[in-house]
């Protein structure tokens, strides 16, 4: 799971502040978002003309200016092996390159192609256990010196240490398995600068070599676990305060929980570079602003705020201030990777026709309308999110959003269902939420009672296997925009172990557990995605361990000089900076 | 030194006539003191004695002038050294305040300022109104006079915090604060009631003294009719804001006229008397100063009104002659009456009621 | 007067280690642990105890406690290997979540907090004290009504409140002030100053409301003082029985009161800073609290407390300059 600011910590603060939402969900076929398309793919495209620097200009774009982001309280983490938060991999695009990365253009499809390497890797041996980069020449850090593939493999290698754990571990786990730091921990206290099945045969040429295929490896190889970091210049724990750049912008001055300036760096060569036209000289980052305050600046749009864009949320007391002419194009408004479930614990819940009754039973809109209407989501019927390659788009029960009561009794037959326990987490936005499922599902016949749980230790709690509650919400979003990040997570039985589970409706179900091996095997990326979509709906068919609720929505602004290609990144959910200009 | 009277010496240095005092409250108005005339002489001293509530302490604040004039309707005259309060410029009255008349008041520890030095006080009430003297010439003042009222090592003592003092050393630079001027008038309010007994005695002793040797008119305000008998020359009486008795201490203390008397002789200990005779306090409670009883303000404690009539629930009695020279009475009952009754209730049996 | 402060410091002292011992207890109260936070996805038990070792949170309490304790005291190492960070005293950890040392977590948000309170606390003593005070003294009049009007008002609105409209108002409607942003005084006092301005206009008035009614309610017990009366009766001029005799009565226990609100708002002002957008010490201790940051925790808890056990300390001595009666002993 990408974490998300704010996920679960939502300041309860601000939340407070905040009188009643007034945000509306438009009555929609209780489908995904219009805009999506009904299936969302992801090639990994290896076409030159993709793979070519310098990145596409953006019609009408200038140079120059500065760029203003505001995003309350910051990052936790700049340094890329500890980079996990999406904010941070965002920025970090632009301090630092990685081997491939996702192009988007908020319309068609997204592309893998390669970043640092020519192309989006070579899979030596056609079994997607080897694969093979070459550097592009040219490409030149901060001070000048030359990006080689022992800087990558390098980076590797230290985000490998048992002191650097924030990031992502996939291409650590897909070189040394599960417990991926258990016998090599990174090049510090003597360790080697290679990692296991890493091998550098020439300063531009990087290879890898996995014990088991990994055919969705160039996806992996977007992470900014990829990002070269030279030897000399690691600082360790310091690193996290001053990432050396290899991107087109580098750090001028950071100030945690204030400011982040980034200024260009001038060794960095557009015609390297297929994916960044990095058209602002300058990146501020405001971090002492809340989502109250970021909104209503944007809203005022005054001159100093009209060159800034924000990573936060409008809260839905700013919402209707949103809706009047010369705010409302200033929206950026689109689904996240991150879809929202109403967990239902197959082991306690055992009757399949009662879980289908619950889908029919809860009023989607109602919970959508707890925590802010359209801005904070809108009802889902998948398992996928719409900006998942693989997604398809279906609607199994095809109740409207606001439940089917009638549906609900003629599945439960007459039968009065056991009592069933409702947890969430005890922050004001969840208790509203809760309560507002509840209400729906008691309508529709269920008696069910709420239990609220520390926030800290909500995830703790749900992800014990023999956990004493029947429904909950819990939130995914894909690492990487592909359905392999997601569905094997949720609902592979397989991986159930006592404590700390992602599959949370408890699913073990030897049909799925074999078709995501079956699909896992699949060498085509278009036959995988397809599959993904199928198993989606086939798990929502036949085993029904969730109700899919919302699909989490972004819901910001930008200033009335921003422009460029402003949508929500399907990867990152949220608006990325790489193609932003300001208007000179 | 105070400033020599305009007034010829015979004449009384402070005349209080017809005295009204009125708070308006948003309950009412609060009549304070009602009509009151008395006089005092230099070298003599008039005891004001009452109940709490029957305007003592109000008339003498009002002849400091120390109420808000904005919140107190005062009518009337009150003329000290001949010249009238009542109206007079804030400022002029400010004037006079500490230099020609001062006053002791009844607890010397919560009266003197916790956060300054007994000597510093004392020098500041003899400074403001000596702009010329110097601080230290003030300090010497203040000292020389702690040591005239009896204070051991007033150098030392000078430089010591009201709180250091015991009760009767703070009462005597108290006393000393009010006579660093030299003042012509002297008012006393309770100066007593916090000490014990035997300071008490030397206090009233004090007083006496000082008196002889400044010469200087004395109101003694108390509700203890010993304190009275020992320092005072004439008594006023005085009941809801009303005078109900004034005499020389010798009428009133040895034929008292009126009833309401009688109840403050019986209910005060006496340090000669019967120990055995049983103290009886007045019945019932003072009456609200809003809504005074009709007729005679005393007449719901009063177990002799209507013994002439209806008069006492329908007509104020005034002050009238008793057939002796200045004793005056403000009581319905009849001169016979008043005799009798003395002599066969309250003499010998000592019960007013 | 030196032994009762040095009493008093030991005592101050022995407080703190109450607290942080308590603190620490409360933390490892709570059933999860903050390596499932710093962990990313997937971690393995394995990971998972890594990191906790890592963080020392797999040692005895008595032991972590102990490390914590010398680390303020002597300094001390923090992480092995390559990775060992000499911490020197006073030394409060590294920040789980940013990895920061604590000290300059501190050194960045406590003036942040400092600026608000000290600066708020100017405006509401100067114009709440002297607001009150004249009220007091022009009792009943048009001045007082107004005055005491106006407070009634000030002393129920909330700092959420006002502070948004004062935002909306100035800043964001007609751009009359600057939205509000810390700059260290050393670097610009004006753009300090500036940039604390609507902090302090919002706390400042509150305050002063509520300080308005105290010292308009102490200033006239102290009119009916019999001390008051006797200046009064000295002749002295009311300037000088105000000013000398009454105020410097009346403003003692508004010094107790303010010394312990000035104490208890360094500890953090997590509405005002959150309303306007300033990192100060109330905003990263919630947050710590959110994200189980013990070391932030505990130091923030601990400077709180040492705020108010420092301002008790000045406000007894205060005190005792103020009232010859009291003795420090």
């Amino acid at each position: 799971m990408r974490l998300k600011i704010g996920a679960l910590a939502a300041s309860a603060l601000t939340l407070a502040l905040i009188t009643s939402a007034c945000g509306k969900t438009t009555n929609n076929d209780g489908g995904g978002s219009d805009k999506a398309a009904a299936v969302q793919t992801g090639n990994i495209s290896y076409d030159a003309n993709d793979n070519k620097g310098p990145a596409p200009a953006v019609t009408g774009a200038t140079k120059g200016g500065n760029l203003g982001v505001f995003l309350p309280d910051g990052f936790e983490h700049l340094d890329p092996a500890r980079a996990y938060v999406n904010v941070a991999q965002l920025t970090d695009q632009l301090i630092g390159r990685t081997l491939t990365a996702i192009r988007e253009d908020g319309k068609s499809g997204l592309k893998v192609i390669g970043d640092l390497a020519t192309d989006p890797g070579k899979d030596v041996n056609g079994d997607c256990k080897t694969w093979k980069y070459t550097l592009r020449p040219g490409m030149k850090y901060e001070d000048g010196t030359p990006i080689t593939a022992n800087d990558v493999a390098y980076g590797i290698a230290r985000s490998f240490s048992p002191d650097l754990t924030e990031g992502a571990h996939y291409i650590q786990q897909f070189l040394a398995g599960t417990d991926y730091n258990a016998t090599y921990k990174g090049p510090y206290n003597g360790g080697a600068d290679l990692p296991p099945g890493v091998t550098v045969p020439d300063a531009s040429t990087i290879q890898f070599t996995f014990p088991a295929p990994h055919c969705d490896f160039p996806f992996a190889a977007t992470m900014t676990t990829t990002t070269p970091v030279p030897k000399a210049k690691d600082t360790k724990t310091e690193y996290d305060r001053h990432p050396f750049s290899s991107g087109p912008y580098k750090i001028k001055s950071y100030q945690i929980g204030n400011s982040l300036t980034l200024a260009r760096n001038t060794n960095w060569d557009p015609n390297t570079d297929p994916l960044r036209t990095a058209y602002p000289d300058t990146i501020t980052f405001n971090f002492t602003l809340q989502g109250d305050q970021v909104a209503q600046r944007l809203i005022a749009d005054a001159p100093a705020d009209q060159s800034s864009l924000s990573w936060v949320n409008v809260p839905p007391a700013n919402l209707q201030a949103t809706t009047v002419a010369g705010v409302k194009d200033r929206v950026i408004n689109g689904q996240t990777q991150f879809v929202w479930y109403y967990y239902l614990n197959t082991t306690r819940i055992t009757d399949l026709n009662e879980r289908k009754a619950l889908n029919y039973a809860l009023d989607k809109d109602a919970v959508v309308k707890s925590i802010g209407g359209t801005a904070a989501g809108t009802p889902a019927t998948t398992l996928l999110s719409p900006t998942v390659a693989g997604y398809k788009k279906y609607d199994v029960f095809n109740a409207p959003p606001t439940g089917d009561p009638a549906k609900v009794k003629q599945l439960l037959g007459g039968k009065t269902p056991a009592p069933l326990v409702l947890a969430y987490a005890n922050t004001p936005r969840r208790a509203a939420q809760a309560e507002a499922a509840r209400k729906s599902l008691q309508a529709a016949g269920f008696t069910i009672t709420t239990k609220s749980i520390d926030p800290t230790t909500y995830y703790t709690e749900i992800g014990r296997k023999g956990n004493p509650y029947d429904i909950y919400l819990g939130g995914w979003g894909a690492d990487w925009p592909d359905a392999a990040t997601v569905i094997p997570l949720l609902f592979d039985g397989r991986n159930i172990t006592p404590t700390g589970n992602n599959n949370l409706g408890y699913l073990n179900d030897p049909a799925v557990n074999a078709e995501i091996d079956r699909i896992n095997g699949l060498k085509s990326l278009p036959d995988r995605q397809a599959a993904w979509g199928a198993l989606d709906q086939k798990i929502m068919t036949d085993d029904v361990p969730a109700i899919p609720a919302y699909y989490d929505n972004n819901y910001t602004l930008y200033g009335s000089k921003v422009a460029g290609n402003l949508f929500v990144s399907s990867a990152f959910g949220l608006p990325g900076l790489e193609n932003v200009y300001v208007k000179q | 030194m105070a400033v020599p009277s305009a007034v010829p010496s015979d004449e009384p240095y402070l005349q209080v006539r017809d005295l009204h005092v009125q708070f308006p409250t948003e309950d009412g108005v609060v009549r304070a003191v009602d009509g009151v005339s008395f006089a005092v002489r230099r070298g003599k001293t008039l005891g004001i004695v009452g109940e709490s509530g029957s305007g003592k302490s109000v008339t003498s604040m009002s002849i400091l002038g120390l109420h808000n004039a904005a919140r107190t309707k005062i009518t009337g005259e009150i003329s000290v050294g001949g010249r009238n309060i009542v109206g007079m410029d804030d400022e002029k009255i400010r004037e006079l305040r500490g230099q020609d008349m001062a006053m002791i008041f009844q607890d010397p520890l919560s009266a003197l300022h916790p956060y300054f030095t007994v000597g510093s006080q004392i020098a500041e009430a003899y400074k403001v109104h000596h702009g010329s003297a110097s601080k230290a010439e003030s300090n010497r003042r203040a000292v020389e006079m702690l040591d005239r009222v009896g204070i051991p090592q007033p150098q030392r003592r000078a430089k010591q915090y009201p709180h250091e003092f015991s009760g009767g050393m703070r009462q005597r630079a108290m006393i000393a604060m009010s006579l660093v001027n030299d003042p012509a008038l002297l008012i006393a309010d309770e100066p007593t009631t916090a000490l014990d007994v035997t300071v008490q005695a030397q206090i009233l002793d004090l007083l006496e003294d000082l008196q002889r040797e400044f010469n200087s008119a004395i109101i003694m305000i108390t509700h203890d009719l010993g304190v009275v008998a020992q320092i005072a020359d004439d008594v006023l009486v005085m009941y809801a804001g009303r005078a109900v008795e004034t005499g020389s201490v010798e009428q009133v203390m040895r034929a008292p006229q009126h009833p309401y008397t009688w109840g403050l002789l019986a209910s005060v200990p006496s340090l000669h008397g019967d120990a055995e005779i049983d103290l009886v306090p007045i019945k019932g409670n003072p009456p609200s100063l809003i809504n005074l009883p009709n007729g005679c303000s005393f007449n719901p404690r009063c177990r002799y009104a209507g013994r002439n009539g209806n008069r006492s629930f329908s007509e104020v009695p005034e002050l009238r002659e008793t057939g002796r020279p200045g004793h005056l009475v403000a009581c319905h009952l009849s001169g016979a009456d008043r005799l009798q009754i003395y002599k066969e209730d309250i003499a010998h049996a000592g019960v007013a009621q | 007067m030196v032994r009762f402060v040095i009493r008093r410091l030991l005592l101050a002292i022995t407080t703190l280690f109450a607290i942080s011992i308590i603190t620490f207890l409360l933390f490892f109260a709570v059933p999860t642990s903050p390596a499932l936070v710093m962990c990313g996805k997937n971690c393995s038990p394995e990971q998972v105890s890594q990191v906790e070792h890592r963080l020392g949170l797999d040692r005895p309490l008595v032991d972590q406690y102990g490390t914590f304790v010398k680390g303020v005291f002597v300094g001390r190492t923090i992480g092995s290997g390559d990775f060992v960070r000499n911490c020197p005293a006073p030394c409060l950890g590294y920040s789980f979540r940013t990895d920061e040392p604590v000290t300059s977590i501190l050194k960045r948000t406590v003036p942040i907090t400092a600026s608000i309170v000290v600066g708020s606390a100017v405006l509401w003593l100067v114009i709440g004290v002297s607001l009150g005070m004249t009220s007091a003294l022009r009792r009943g009049t048009l001045f007082d009504r107004v005055a005491i009007g106006t407070s009634l008002v000030g002393a129920s609105l909330q700092v959420y409140f006002f502070g948004l409209i004062l935002l909306l108002l100035l800043v964001y409607d007609t751009g009359i002030l600057p939205a509000p942003a810390y700059t260290p005084i050393t670097q610009n006092p004006g753009k300090w100053a500036l940039g604390m301005l609507l902090p302090w206009i919002t706390l400042g008035f509150l305050n002063s409301a509520l300080y308005a009614r105290l010292s308009r309610a102490q200033m006239l017990e102290t009119l009916s003082e019999d001390y008051v009366r006797t200046a009064r009766a000295k002749g002295l001029p009311k300037r000088r029985v105000y000013i000398k005799h009454a105020l410097r009565a009346a403003i003692t226990p508004i010094i107790t009161i303010a010394g312990l609100d000035i104490g208890a708002s360094l500890g953090g002002t997590v509405i005002t800073e959150s309303i306007f957008g300033l990192q100060g010490l109330g905003r990263i201790s919630v947050q710590a609290v959110e994200d189980l940051n013990l070391p932030i925790v505990l130091a923030t808890v601990l400077i709180a407390a040492a705020f108010i056990v420092f301002m008790n300390i000045v406000v007894d001595v205060l005190y005792a300059f103020i009232d010859p009666r009291v003795r420090l002993s």
